[in-house]
C-alpha cells in the first residue's frame, strides 16, 4: 500500500528510492573500474530507509552501519559527496578519513558511522540519552541488520533505553528472510536462537511492530508510530522490516546479477525476464511502489521514466564529481586525532 | 552427544542418574562420588558404555541431613571468613553469600562429580557445595601457599577443579561463556558431563550473558544457567538497572526452558536443579533456574547495606534457607539433638579447616612470575 | 624445496594438519564453515564435519570466553576473529579470563585456545578494519603472541600455536595472504630468524613490514650499504638473541613494524637492546612506525599512514648521518 499522504510527498519517495538505486547501480559499477575497496550496497531495502527516515525532522539523529548509503541518501546527502567519500577525495562526506564504511554527514542527521557489528546501538541510545537529559524534543533512530543483535551490545543498550524510557527507535533491517533456505556457497545470514527477532526487544518490555519492509505503506505507518512515540516521552519502539536479500547481494562482493534496474518492469510483466522473475515481480520494494503509485494514478509511466532519466543524470554527474574531486592533502592523515 | 540410558527398572523406585566413568569399567568409590552418600551404584547398565546408574537407597532423610550439613559447612565456613576478615586476620575484598546456601547446596545436589560448576565473585557456596576442601579453600581465601590457587586467586577467583569446581570470576557474567565452553567440551569429548554457570541478577543487563543464552540454545549445550536474583546490583536494587523483574523470562525468547524457585527451599532447588541437569544430560540442551534469594550481608565484607530496607532483611530472616529446612527436618522427626549435632559438627570442622589454614604459610613471593604461562 | 602456497592457503593447512593431529581441536569462528571471507577454513566443514567446525553467531566475547571455558575442560580451540579490530569486544574475555586463568588458579587450570587475528593496513578498509593491535596483547602477561611473515611459517606457527597449552594470539597481516612462499616443514617454530645478513646496520621487524625490510635492504644494498633482517615471529615471548648478536656487529640499529610506533612493541624491543650488556650501538637505534593517528580510508592518507620500505631506507640513513626528511612527521611520542 502506499502511504496516505499528499501525492508530492509519495514522489518524493520515489525519488529517494531511485536515488538510491541508481547510486549502488553506479557504485557496482565504479567498482570495476577503480579501486574502491569492499562495499555493501542497499539494493532491494529502499522502501524501508526512505519511508522510515522521512518520519524524521530536522535535529533528528540516525546511528547506521557498514551498509549506510541508503539511510544517507534517504535524508537527501548529497550523492557526489558520497561517492568522493567512497573513492576518498577531499570533497568526501568525511573528507575522505571515512570511506564507504563510515560515511556521516552531522547536517543531515547522521553524526558517525560504525562499521562494527552492534557498533551503533549504544551510540544511538547515548543519542537519545542526551535529548532526554537537555529536554530536546528530538528522536535517535539505531539502524541495523539482524545480524547485530548477536553482539551484546544490543542487549546492553536497550535494557538502558527501556529503563530510562528514552526516546530511540530501533530499526532492525532484517534482510536474511531467506537465510534457512540457504543455497551452497552463499554468504550466510545470522545465526539466532530467538525467532521472532522481536522476542529479543519485548523481553525488555519494549513495543515491537513488524513489518514488511518493501511496503512502503506499512513502513511509514509503523515509523510515524514509533516517532510519536519517543517523542511524547513513552519510551523506545522496536521496528522489524523484512526484506528478502537482494541476489546480487549473496556473493560477498556486491554483483549486478538482475541487471541495472529495469522501470518498466513494473507496467509491464511481459518485459521481465526468466532470471531472477521473482525478485523484479515480488521482492523488489522499488518496483512494488512504482506499481502501486501508477495504479493509485498518483504518476504516470511517462513521468517515472522521465524522474528515473533525471535521477540518472544526477547521479553520473554525481560520480564525475568525484573522479575529478582532488585526493586530501597528505598532511591530514594526521590532523583531527584529537579535537 | 550420547544419550545416556535405556533400560530403566528403577524408575518407579526413585530418580535415576547417570555418571561416565573415568575409566571403563572402574566402579567410582564413595568418596568420588562426593559427599553425596544418599546416592550409590546399583548396577551396571551397559559396560561397553563405561556407564553406571545410581539411585537414591534408602529414604531420602539420610540424604537430606547431609544437604543440611553441606549448608551448616557453608553457613558456618562463611561466618568464620566475616570473622576473620573483621578481626584483620585476612584480606581482601570478600564477598559473602550468607543466606543463599540454598542455592548453592540444592544445585549441587543435583550434580554428579564430574559435572563443573562455574562461579562469581561470591561463590565460597558454590565450591563448598561441590566438595571443595575446606582447608584449602581457607587457604586460599586467607593467601596463603597451600590454598588451592597458591594464594593468586584469593576470595573471588576461586578454582577446585578436582572437585568439578573449575573457576570463578570477578567480572559480572564473566563464566557463563566459560561455562559454555565446558558444556561443549563434554559434548564434543562425549563425556555426558553438565555444566553450570552460576551468576547474579546483575549479569542479565549485561552483553555476555545475552550472547551467552544465544549460544547456548543455538547449540543446545549441556548447561545449566542458574541465576541467583537477590534482588540488588551491588549496591542497588535490580529494579534501578532494569525493567524486567524475572530474568527467566530472558530465556524464553531464546526458547530456553526456565523455571523461578524460591531459593529459601534447598529442596525446590533441587528439584529445579535435577530437571534441568536431566535435560542437559539427555541431550536437550540448556536449562535456566532462577533462584530467588537474598543475601543477608552488604555487597562485600565492609559493605554496611544502608540501601537497603530493615523489613526485607527481616523477611528473608525469617526464609532463612538453613533454619528452614532444618525446621523441615524436624517436623519429619528428625531429634533436634540430631540437627544440633549437624549445625556442632559444621562449626568444627570449618574452624579445624580455619585454624589449619591460617598456620600455613604465606604465599611465596617467588611465585609472583610463577604459572604465568603453563 | 617445498612448494609454494600462498600465505592464507599456508593458513589452511596449519589449521588442517592441526585438526588431523589432535581430535581435541576445533574451530570457531563467524561464518567459517563457508571458509571465512579470506578463505582461511575452506574445506575444513566437510573434512572434519560440523562437530568440529563451529559456525558462531556475531559474539565475539561469547565465543572467545567460551573457548576459554572448553580448552580449561580438555580441548584445544581456535577461534577466529574476523578482523582484529573486533577483538575489543572480547578483550574481557581475553585478558582477564583466558590470559589470566593458569596464574590465578597457580597452574590448576590451562587455557590452550589460538585466537587467529588478522588486521593491518590493506584494500581501503578504513579505520575500523586495518589496525595492528599486537602490542595490546604483548602487555597482557598470559597471552603469547605470534606474527609470521612468510607461508612456510604461518603454517609452523600456527601448528605451534594451537599445541602451545598457552593461550597464543596468530596475528596475520591480510596484506600477506595473496603473498606466495615456500612451505618446507622445516621452518622453526620458535625464536626469532635472520632473514638476511649485512653488517652495516640491523633491521628488526615482523609480519609484513619483515617483506618492507627485505626490499629496503635490497634498495640499501645496490648502493652498498648491507642491512641485516630480523624477522621477530614470535613478540610474545620475544626472542631477542640474533638481535642482540647482529647488532654487537653492525653497532647501527632500527626496529620498524606497521603499528602505530607510540607504545608499539618496537619500543619493548629497543629498550631491551639498549639495556643488554655489553651492547653499546654507535647511534640511538631508530624505530619506524605508523604516525599517531587512525588509518584514513582515502588510498592518499592510507598511503601517508602506512610505513613502508621508503621509512626503513630513510631510517638507515639518518642512522648513517645522511637523512632526508620524510613526507610527514614520524616523530616518536604522542602530541
Amino acid at each position: 500500500m502506499i502511504p496516505e499522504l499528499p501525492p508530492d510527498r509519495l514522489v518524493d519517495y520515489l525519488y529517494r528510492m531511485l536515488v538510491i538505486r541508481r547510486f549502488e547501480e553506479g557504485l557496482i559499477r565504479l567498482a570495476g573500474e577503480y579501486a574502491v575497496g569492499h562495499f555493501h550496497v542497499y539494493i532491494g531495502q529502499e522502501a524501508t530507509g526512505v519511508a522510515a527516515l522521512a518520519q524524521l525532522e530536522q535535529g533528528d539523529v540516525g546511528f547506521t552501519t557498514h551498509r549506510n548509503h541508503g539511510h544517507l541518501l534517504a535524508r537527501g546527502t548529497d550523492p557526489a559527496a558520497m561517492f568522493a567519500e567512497i573513492l576518498g577525495k577531499e570533497t568526501g562526506t568525511n573528507r575522505g578519513k571515512g570511506g564507504t564504511l563510515h560515511i556521516a554527514s552531522a547536517e543531515h542527521g547522521f553524526p558517525t558511522t560504525s562499521a562494527a557489528t552492534g557498533g551503533c546501538t549504544p551510540l544511538a541510545t547515548g543519542a537519545a540519552f542526551a535529548f532526554s537529559r537537555l529536554g530536546k524534543d528530538r528522536v535517535s533512530v539505531c539502524l541495523f541488520g539482524d545480524g547485530a543483535l548477536e553482539e551484546g551490545t544490543f542487549h546492553e543498550s536497550i535494557n538502558i533505553a527501556a529503563l530510562e524510557r528514552l526516546p530511540v527507535i530501533y530499526l532492525c533491517e532484517n534482510n536474511s528472510l531467506e537465510a534457512l533456505g540457504q543455497k551452497a556457497n552463499e554468504y550466510p545470514s545470522s545465526t539466532m536462537s530467538a525467532a521472532p527477532l522481536t522476542d529479543l526487544a519485548a523481553a525488555f518490555k519494549v513495543p515491537t511492530i513488524t513489518v514488511d519492509g518493501t511496503d512502503t505503506g506499512a513502513v511509514h505507518d509503523a515509523m510515524a508510530t514509533a516517532v510519536e512515540r519517543a517523542r511524547g516521552g513513552a519510551g523506545p519502539t522496536f521496528v522489524e522490516a523484512l526484506t528478502v536479500r537482494w541476489p546480487g547481494n549473496r556473493p560477498l562482493w556486491p554483483q549486478l546479477l538482475t541487471g541495472a534496474t529495469d522501470l518498466s518492469y513494473a507496467w509491464d510483466a511481459s518485459a521481465i525476464p526468466a532470471d531472477y522473475a521473482v525478485w523484479h515481480t515480488e521482492q523488489d520494494g522499488l518496483l512494488r511502489y512504482v506499481r502501486e503509485l501508477l495504479s493509485d494514478g498518483v504518476l504516470t509511466a511517462d513521468e517515472v521514466l522521465a524522474m528515473d532519466e533525471q535521477v540518472k543524470s544526477r547521479i553520473e554527474d554525481a560520480i564525475r564529481f568525484a573522479l575529478d574531486s582532488p585526493y586530501p592533502p597528505v598532511a591530514a592523515a594526521l590532523e583531527s586525532v584529537y579535537a | 552427544m550420547r544419550r545416556l540410558g535405556v533400560w530403566d527398572p528403577w524408575e518407579q523406585a526413585g530418580p535415576l542418574f547417570f555418571a561416565t566413568l573415568p575409566a571403563r569399567g572402574r566402579i567410582l568409590s564413595a568418596s568420588e562420588m562426593g559427599g553425596y552418600p544418599g546416592w550409590s551404584p546399583v548396577l551396571h547398565n551397559d559396560p561397553s558404555r563405561s556407564v553406571l546408574r545410581f539411585r537414591m537407597t534408602g529414604r531420602d532423610l539420610v540424604a537430606d541431613q547431609e544437604i543440611l550439613a553441606r549448608m551448616w559447612l557453608v553457613r558456618a565456613f562463611e561466618e568464620k571468613v566475616s570473622e576473620l576478615y573483621a578481626a584483620g586476620r585476612i584480606a581482601g575484598l570478600i564477598h559473602l553469600g550468607i543466606g543463599q546456601e540454598g542455592s548453592a547446596v540444592g544445585t549441587c545436589a543435583a550434580l554428579l562429580p564430574g559435572d563443573y560448576v562455574f562461579g562469581t565473585h561470591r561463590s565460597h557456596a558454590h565450591a563448598i557445595a561441590k566438595g571443595a576442601d575446606l582447608r584449602r579453600l581457607m587457604a586460599e581465601i586467607a593467601g596463603r601457599a597451600t590454598g588451592y590457587c597458591k594464594g593468586k586467586g584469593g576470595s573471588m577467583h576461586i578454582s577446585a577443579p578436582e572437585v568439578g569446581f573449575v573457576t570463578a570470576t570477578g567480572v559480572v557474567a564473566g563464566a557463563i561463556p566459560l561455562a559454555l565452553g565446558a558444556a561443549l567440551s563434554s559434548v564434543t569429548r562425549n563425556q555426558g558431563r553438565v555444566a553450570v554457570a552460576f551468576f547474579g541478577d546483575g549479569a542479565g543487563q549485561s552483553g555476555a550473558f545475552h550472547e551467552s543464552l544465544n549460544l547456548a540454545a543455538l547449540w543446545k549445550l549441556p548447561v545449566v544457567l542458574v541465576c541467583e536474583n537477590n534482588g540488588y546490583v551491588e549496591f542497588s536494587p535490580l529494579s534501578a538497572h532494569t525493567v524486567v523483574e524475572r530474568l527467566a523470562d530472558y530465556a524464553s525468547v531464546y526458547s530456553i526452558p526456565a523455571v523461578t524457585v524460591d531459593g529459601g527451599d534447598v529442596l525446590a532447588v533441587r528439584h529445579a536443579a535435577r530437571q534441568a541437569a536431566d535435560t542437559a544430560r539427555k541431550g536437550h540442551g540448556p536449562s535456566f533456574v532462577e533462584v530467588l534469594t537474598h543475601r543477608l550481608r552488604g555487597h562485600y565484607e565492609g559493605d554496611p547495606a544502608t540501601y537497603r530496607k530493615l523489613s526485607e532483611r527481616e523477611e528473608w530472616t525469617q526464609r532463612d534457607p538453613v533454619a528452614r529446612f532444618a525446621g523441615y527436618l524436624s517436623g519429619l522427626g528428625v531429634a533436634s539433638e540430631t540437627l544440633d549435632e549437624i549445625e556442632a559438627a559444621a562449626r568444627t570442622q570449618v574452624a579445624g579447616a580455619a585454624e589449619q589454614a591460617l598456620a600455613d604459610p604465606p604465599a611465596r613471593p617467588a611465585d609472583v612470575t610463577g604459572d604465568v604461562y603453563v | 624445496m617445498g612448494a609454494k602456497v600462498r600465505y592464507i592457503e599456508a593458513v589452511r593447512q596449519g589449521l588442517r594438519s592441526s585438526l588431523l593431529d589432535d581430535p581435541a581441536v576445533i574451530v570457531l569462528g563467524e561464518d567459517v564453515r563457508h571458509g571465512g571471507p579470506f578463505g582461511a577454513t575452506k574445506g575444513l566443514a566437510d573434512e572434519f564435519g560440523k562437530e568440529r567446525i563451529l559456525d558462531t553467531p556475531i559474539s565475539e566475547g561469547a565465543v572467545v570466553g567460551m573457548a576459554t571455558g572448553a580448552a580449561a575442560t580438555g580441548l584445544r580451540p581456535v577461534v577466529e576473529i574476523m578482523f582484529v579490530d573486533f577483538v575489543t569486544l572480547a578483550m574481557d574475555q581475553l585478558v582477564n579470563h583466558a590470559a589470566k586463568l593458569c596464574f590465578m588458579t597457580g597452574g590448576l587450570l590451562r587455557a590452550p585456545i589460538t585466537v587467529r587475528v588478522q588486521g593491518g593496513v590493506s584494500g581501503r578498509f578504513g579505520a575500523q578494519h586495518s589496525q595492528s593491535l599486537e602490542a595490546w596483547f604483548v602487555h597482557t602477561p598470559g597471552l603469547k603472541v605470534v606474527a609470521p611473515a612468510f607461508p612456510g611459517d604461518a603454517r609452523k606457527l600456527l601448528e605451534a600455536a594451537v599445541t602451545d597449552d598457552n593461550p597464543v594470539v596468530f596475528v596475520e597481516h591480510r596484506g600477506l595472504y595473496w603473498l606466495k612462499g615456500e612451505m618446507t616443514g622445516d621452518e622453526p617454530a620458535s625464536g626469532s630468524i635472520v632473514r638476511r645478513h649485512g653488517d652495516d646496520v640491523t633491521i628488526v621487524s615482523y609480519s609484513k613490514m619483515v617483506h618492507e625490510a627485505l626490499a629496503a635492504a635490497d634498495s640499501l644494498g645496490a648502493e652498498g650499504i648491507e642491512c641485516e633482517v630480523i624477522d621477530l615471529r614470535w613478540l610474545a615471548p620475544l626472542d631477542l638473541e640474533p638481535a642482540v648478536a647482529s647488532l654487537r656487529r653492525t653497532g647501527r640499529a632500527v626496529v620498524a613494524h606497521e603499528a602505530v610506533m607510540t607504545g608499539g612493541v618496537g619500543a619493548e624491543v629497543v629498550a631491551r637492546l639498549q639495556s643488554t650488556p655489553g651492547v653499546r650501538p654507535n647511534a640511538p637505534i631508530a624505530r619506524v612506525g605508523a604516525p599517531f593517528a587512525p588509518v584514513g580510508a582515502a588510498p592518499h592518507l592510507e598511503d601517508a599512514f602506512v610505513p613502508g620500505s621508503g621509512d626503513i631506507v630513510r631510517a638507515v640513513r639518518g642512522l648513517l648521518g645522511e637523512a632526508p626528511p620524510g613526507p610527514i612527521s614520524r616523530r616518536e611520542g604522542s602530541p
